[in-house]
């Protein structure tokens, strides 16, 4: 299924890059003053009002916390999607693309190649730097309210420490955090959380979203960090478990 | 618990939902499963409902709830407005989509996955309805078009993952443009929230000119992607015929038109969105006849209904369009939009209604070809269905998206038509709904006369199905009938501050009239159209050349074009 590239192809391409490139250039050039409402409005007290000194964090745990709670559920559906796609061995996937089955022989030539580039230096080192590595991770996603990270990016150096532990670990290894049951029952418990945690607020008759710890009296940041800690779990067990089940170990 | 947070629950119930069903896999096996996965169905589909009711009395009045989400200060937070506009789309949201789940317990997908992402789908559509935030809409129509990227895929059909892929392709691509859209805007009024952005554009000399009409047009062009209005409808027909038909009456149903109703919050506030709806309008109409003549072309039934959904938005643009173009204050801009609300929700019940019973009546017969099943209300039959409920309600879809009374499609035509009056695009509609009765009389043959095998057995037809397609069947009976409640409910809701004016009549001697010259119109061109030149011709049609790159064409340039446009008469 190899389509060669024509000229009409090409000059569909050029006619989409010369329109949007005619439509775009105004958009960037304009003399009108750069906007300072919601700047100032930060400045002013932004530190007071959520207490993170990260403004950042402020703005997607703070001011801007639904918008998140839509792109947490964004990457939750794209997890999905995927283990979809890989649990069903690409046979799906090549139907659709037009081969008449999967290649069998080719599936099992894949796996023990996979088998054979396993060598105890790898093992080594990632079974040695898997548990270093869960532990920054946790760092980045609890420091996210005072310097540069989060719980997204937390969760994403947690997940690449689930996949070191994976690499590195025996068949009998000694960590279940590699489980794909265990990091599925993660994902889901650190969802419904969040989702808990957004209707604390509506509880306590803060409101929807509501800053229900600075309502009991503890300081304004708690609920940043309880949020950042909450997600990063969600990102950190939903992508790890993508890529135990890249690894194929997912059952 | 504040009042503020009553209509976050129709938000956060389906999302709780998903996190039950999520929860049942993760934790429990067999029979526990599916009570915990069910329950999260509960939660999420029915469990709203009481809210709505609840909220009802308060929109009925035209108030509005409206507040800044974390009681944060309106200059950074993120305002909502959940008015009679956000409850109408509510209806249209749950109504469908209860339908839809409780039809996919019969032919699948099954499974805490498929209901979990269904509901988040649902709870971004509740969301939708009543941002009033530019950057939550983008954030909204990213979670919505995500769950429908998946939920086409798994249907595990052949060729759904490639429609999947090339949906996704395309409107990612657009939603890109959405977010330099919403630069240009932030850019200019320093805003995100509706009223900030429309204060902010009062201030700046001509409403902030280019910046302002590009930044519209990209916002504008990325939902009507989602809308799929011509041109911009490439990515429709594949991905609604191929997913699960459940998954396609939700789609064709709801998941088109709620960017357009959000879309016109935007429009009715900013200066130049009259123009805007001008030409948003002017390509519905033409969508409305072309999209009739593919469909009428096409050989695969759930096809051929994908293409009567892109012409039956076409209907729906075209109202919603004038109606913005003449103002929503006046009473023909207050009929006009009263009229393409009606068609929406009456469009999302027949066609909801249509998939469903096709999708029943193709998968009993392990036939999709238009030409070549005959005799599915006998094999129907054999399949165990002593009552003939599928081939009921596909004639009462099929009759009701004709136009025929006393069902909705022909209430909701009418309110539309009787807006339109005496200009272009009304008798492209008029074209349009001949065409449909042509290509509805074509569809219904695979009804009649004897199946050509005799030795397939057929599939049975699961009790799920049948409930589901009642339901809908009654409901498209039933708002055909109480129309007049109808409409005056949904002018109410709206509360543009019209003028009170008579409701357009619904029967009377012209649209009588018109109904006949509608099925004599239609019965010939479907006889036109079964000689062997109209035969050839809609072949030609059908086998048109279709590729991927056309449908990025096809947005730059409309995005060019109603940019140009913008700046034309703005």
């Amino acid at each position: 299924m190899r389509s060669k590239i024509t000229g009409l192809f090409l000059f569909q391409v050029f006619l989409c890059l010369v329109t949007i490139t005619l439509v775009l250039i105004p958009l960037f050039w304009t003399d009108i003053p750069w906007p300072t409402i919601a700047r100032d409005h930060m400045e002013n007290f932004g530190m007071a009002a959520s207490g993170a000194r990260n403004m950042v964090s402020a703005i997607y745990l703070g001011y801007r916390v639904f918008d998140t709670l839509g792109e947490t559920i964004v990457l939750l559906v794209a997890v999905s999607g995927t283990i979809g796609i890989i649990a069903h061995g690409g046979d799906v996937l090549a139907k659709g693309f037009g081969d008449p089955s999967r290649n069998e022989s080719l599936y099992q030539e894949k796996t023990t190649l996979v088998k054979k580039q396993r060598t105890a230096l790898l093992e080594v080192v990632t079974g040695k730097l898997g548990p270093v590595v869960l532990v920054f991770g946790f760092y980045v996603m609890l420091f996210g309210h005072l310097s540069p990270g989060g719980g997204f990016q937390g969760g994403v150096v947690v997940a690449s420490g689930i996949v070191f532990l994976a690499l590195g670990g025996r068949a009998d290894g000694s960590t279940r955090l590699t489980e794909a049951g265990v990091l599925a029952k993660l994902e889901s418990i650190s969802f419904l959380l969040l989702i808990l945690a957004s209707l604390s607020g509506v509880v306590f008759g803060g409101g929807f979203f509501a800053n229900t710890l600075a309502q009991a009296g503890m300081p304004e940041v708690g609920f940043i960090v309880l949020l950042n800690a909450i997600i990063g779990l969600k990102v950190g067990a939903g992508i790890g478990f993508m890529c135990i089940a890249m690894l194929g170990r997912a059952e | 618990m504040l009042p503020e947070d009553t209509v976050f629950a129709l938000v956060v119930l389906p999302l709780l939902g998903a996190a039950i069903a999520l929860s049942s896999k993760a934790f429990f096996t067999g029979k526990r499963k599916r009570n915990l996965e069910y329950l999260g169905a509960f939660v999420g589909l029915v469990l709203p409902w009481v809210v709505m009711i609840q909220l009802l009395p308060l929109v009925l009045t035209g108030q509005a709830i409206e507040g800044i989400i974390g009681g944060w200060h309106e200059s950074v937070g993120i305002s909502f407005r959940f008015d009679g506009l956000a409850w109408l789309v509510n209806l249209l949201g749950f109504t469908i989509a209860g339908a839809a789940w409780l039809y996919s317990l019969g032919p699948g997908p099954h499974g805490p996955h498929f209901t979990a992402v269904f509901l988040i789908q649902t709870s971004a559509l509740a969301a939708t309805a009543m941002t009033a935030d530019l950057f939550n809409l983008f954030v909204c129509l990213e979670v919505m078009g995500i769950a429908s990227y998946i939920l086409i895929a798994s249907s595990e059909k052949q060729g759904a993952f490639l429609a999947s892929f090339s949906y996704l392709m395309v409107s990612a691509t657009a939603m890109v443009f959405f977010l330099l859209g919403i630069y240009g805007i932030y850019r200019t009024t320093g805003a995100l929230t509706y009223t900030g952005i429309i204060n902010g554009l009062s201030g700046l000399p001509d409403h902030g000119g280019v910046v302002t009409y590009i930044s519209l047009s990209l916002i504008v062009g990325a939902v009507a992607i989602r809308v799929a209005v011509m041109p911009l409808y490439g990515w429709l027909p594949d991905s609604h015929a191929l997913a699960p038909h459940a998954v396609s009456s939700v789609l064709s149903g709801v998941l088109i038109k709620t960017p357009l109703f959000a879309l016109s919050r935007v429009l009715l506030l900013v200066p130049a969105g009259m123009y805007a709806g001008q030409l948003m309008g002017y390509a519905g109409a033409i969508t409305a006849l072309v999209a009739v003549i593919i469909a009428l072309s096409q050989s695969d039934a759930k096809r051929l209904l994908a293409y009567h959904t892109v012409s039956q938005i076409g209907y729906v643009v075209a109202a919603w369009g004038a109606a913005l173009y003449v103002g929503t204050h006046t009473l023909q801009g207050s009929i006009l939009m009263a009229g393409a609300f009606l068609h929406a929700l009456y469009h999302a019940m027949f066609k909801g209604l249509l998939f469903l019973s096709i999708g029943t009546t193709t998968d009993c017969a392990s036939q999709r070809n238009v030409y070549q099943l005959r005799g599915a209300a006998r094999l129907l039959k054999q399949a165990g269905e002593r009552i003939p409920i599928t081939t009921i309600t596909f004639v009462v879809g099929a009759l009701a998206i004709s136009a025929i009374p006393p069902f909705n499609g022909f209430a909701s035509k009418t309110t539309l038509s009787y807006g339109l009056k005496d200009s272009w695009q009304y008798s492209m509609l008029y074209a349009a709904g001949i065409g449909t009765m042509a290509s509805f009389i074509k569809l219904s043959r695979i009804y009649w006369s004897k199946p050509e095998q005799q030795n397939r057995f057929p599939v049975p037809v699961p009790n799920a199905n049948k409930i589901a397609q009642t339901f809908l069947a009654i409901l498209c009976l039933g708002t055909g009938i109480f129309a007049g409640p109808m409409y005056r409910f949904v002018v109410t809701l709206f509360a543009f501050g019209a003028p009170n004016g008579p409701a357009p009549v619904l029967y009377s001697t012209q649209t009588l009239m018109n109904t006949l010259i509608l099925i004599t119109g239609g019965t010939a061109v479907f006889l036109l159209a079964s000689t062997r030149i109209g035969h050839n011709i809609l072949k030609i049609i059908r086998e048109r050349p279709r590729d991927f790159q056309g449908l990025f064409v096809a947005f730059s340039l409309g995005v060019t074009g109603l940019s140009g446009w913008l700046l034309f008469w703005g």
